[in-house]
């Protein structure tokens, strides 16, 4: 009311009564010129919208499909995963949990493209979907790019255990932590022989150097004269 | 016709016209429910065409059969009465209203002003009272729900319809005036086939007439703009809150038969009813086609009214009626008076303000056309995408064109 310029009471009611038709009339062009126009809306099951390219098959409106930085359902590349746990640290909520052990030392290269050296393997990797905010804070400082958002969205489960994703079956945890202790012994052996080298080296030299002193003594004078 | 003839075959002549009488209401209930449910179905798909979006398109083909769907999922469902509800007055509030909109069809045409259920000598008169029954249901619904929302709408409900009753009234006298009669058959006769033989292009007073009987129409059937009594953000769902299942599908059919009177109305007294040109005259049932035409023609500009404009405002509305609908019919009664008087013995003048009328008519028709072309180029721009919104702001101007780098590369070089 306040925001209208002052108008004595008859011109206002003139002035009312002008602007009335003259917003409804451009209020119905607008409408009647929507008829006219293409439907926006896009009937989601019947098309597939995981790409604009996809979608525009059967769609002939102006929205988009899925972009390709869209941050869906997180899924994991096993293959690449280092279990460096920096994912589980960066996770805001701690939806990701991983434990890890000591595994054959193999070297790759990831998806990004740089050389990664893998010495320990996951033995759990469980991503709580259920918790998961998709902020993106996991897959953008992964080293190999093994963890990832995929375009995926409906993934909707009929109970809450089916939202917690588990990447590492119990048996292949299980092989993993028999190789670890293998890998643990081989290294114990391999440092028992290393420090059995080590001591008969050690030893040896030790004789060498009693060989070597005596004679050493008797070649001393012999020595010092040469010099 | 009916009468006489079971007259004549030996039957009293009492049981005739009962027989007779139920015959017209049966018809005219059933057309209500079938022309309810496909009209709602049509105005859903209006709105979403309105809308850019789709409507409803799942059941049947193009969702034709939506209507079908609905009305089984209302009858199947539990008919619930609140407790404290009074409740032989909630039980008749529904059929009450229905009846209201259905006696209103006794006296509307259905094609040649020979053709109507009851020719009454004062139909419209009859059609105005008639109505006005709706006012009460609605108000019998609101008090026997035993719940405040039910009483708000209620009430905004009868003072509308009460309002807007003299407007719609008044609307109605220059036609009134020009005929001679309140009879819907003599009003129709009083017209010919051709746009400057219409009533409402008979002068600007029968003009401005029909739109005040447009827009009042349209608040006493309690259709958006107009719509308080079910302001779903004020009032929940107004006086139908408390009711449920079939009762709340009685409703919904009065309002959606309501349109078709006040279309059949405007169709029959200011449209020029179904005259066809003498060229088609000849073809049978052409009549009835253009009736329902320019019926259903006004009953999609209902629809688009609906989904143009704004709800207003409860004290908007009540201005709305007594400070611009009443001074301005006034003024197309005195008008149309004077405009009589002043003509009454020159039908040349009549004939040549008539055919002005029409032109001025398909003039603002071009105007209007062109504004609706201007609205769609402004809307046909390829969203969701920052280069065609650029690209398009740069067409219109709003800003300056990005000089690619190229362009300026290859004007450097020679």
């Amino acid at each position: 009311m306040n925001m209208t310029p002052q108008r004595s009471s008859v011109r206002q009611y003139f002035h009312n009564m002008i602007n009335g038709i003259t917003s409804m009339y451009e209020g119905m062009s607008i409408t009647l010129a929507s008829c006219f126009f293409r439907a926006q809306t896009i009937q989601y099951p019947d098309v597939d919208v995981s790409s604009h390219e996809t979608l525009i098959k059967d769609y002939k409106g102006n929205l988009r499909g899925i972009p390709e930085n869209y941050r869906g359902m997180l899924d994991v590349d096993m293959a690449t995963c280092t279990a460096c746990l920096i994912c589980m640290r960066a996770c805001p909520i701690d939806c990701i949990i991983i434990t890890n052990v000591k595994c054959d030392k193999e070297t790759f290269l990831g998806s990004t493209g740089k050389k990664a050296i893998k010495t320990r393997a996951a033995t759990r990797f469980d991503i709580d979907m259920g918790k998961c905010m998709f902020c993106g804070l996991c897959s953008l400082p992964c080293p190999t790019g093994a963890i990832f958002h995929t375009k995926e969205f409906d993934a909707t489960p009929d109970n809450l255990e089916a939202l917690v994703q588990k990447y590492v079956t119990p048996e292949e945890a299980e092989r993993l932590e028999k190789r670890a202790v293998e890998i643990a012994e081989e290294a114990q052996i391999a440092k028992a022989a290393k420090a059995a080298k080590a001591a008969e080296k050690a030893k040896q030299e030790a004789e060498a150097a009693e060989k070597a002193k005596p004679e050493a003594k008797a070649n001393d004078p012999k020595t010092t004269e040469e010099s | 016709m009916l009468i006489e003839t079971m007259t004549s075959l030996g039957v009293p002549e009492l049981l005739a016209q009962f027989i007779y009488a139920v015959l017209i209401a049966f018809l005219c209930v059933n057309f209500i429910a079938i022309y309810a449910g496909v009209v709602s179905v049509v105005e859903r798909r209006v709105a979403a065409k309105m809308q850019s979006r789709v409507g409803p398109n799942r059941v049947g083909p193009q969702g034709a059969l939506q209507w079908l769907a609905d009305g089984i999922k209302l009858i199947l469902k539990e008919d619930l009465i609140p407790n404290g509800a009074d409740k032989f007055l909630f039980k008749l509030a529904p059929f009450l209203m229905a009846s209201g909109v259905a006696g209103a069809f006794i006296v509307l045409p259905w094609g040649p002003s020979s053709v109507i259920g009851a020719d009454l000598n004062v139909g419209l008169l009859y059609l105005i009272s008639v109505t006005a029954l709706v006012a009460i249901a609605t108000l019998m619904a609101a008090w026997a729900s035993n719940n405040k929302w039910s009483l708000l709408g209620g009430m905004r409900a009868a003072a509308m319809i009460v309002s807007y009753e003299i407007p719609v009234a008044m609307g109605l006298l220059p036609a009134i005036m020009i005929a001679g009669s309140l009879q819907v058959s003599v009003l129709m006769d009083a017209q010919g086939w051709a746009p400057w033989d219409w009533i409402v292009f008979n002068n600007p007073f029968a003009m401005l007439g029909f739109l005040l009987f447009v827009t009042g129409s349209v608040a006493e059937s309690n259709r958006t703009p107009f719509d308080l009594t079910e302001a779903e953000s004020e009032l929940v769902a107004g006086y139908a809150t408390e009711y449920s299942g079939f009762r709340f599908a009685v409703f919904t059919l009065a309002e959606f038969a309501n349109t078709w009177v006040v279309g059949a109305v405007g169709a029959a007294i200011f449209l020029g009813a179904g005259h066809a040109p003498p060229i088609l005259s000849s073809l049978p049932g052409i009549e009835v086609v253009i009736f329902v035409g320019k019926t259903m023609f006004m009953v999609l500009i209902l629809m688009w009214f609906r989904w143009t404009l704004p709800r207003f405002r409860i004290d908007q509305m009540m201005d709305f009626s007594w400070k611009y609908m009443l001074p301005l019919s006034l003024i197309a009664f005195f008008g149309q008076a004077i405009y009589f008087l002043g003509t009454w013995d020159q039908p040349g003048i009549q004939i040549v303000v008539s055919h002005l009328m029409v032109l001025a008519f398909l003039g603002l028709l071009f105007l209007f056309l062109n504004r609706v072309m201007i609205n769609f180029k402004h809307q046909a721009v390829v969203v969701n995408s920052p280069q065609t919104e650029l690209a398009y702001l740069e067409k219109i101007g709003k800003i300056k064109p990005k000089v690619v780098e190229s362009d300026v590369a290859t004007e450097e070089a020679p």
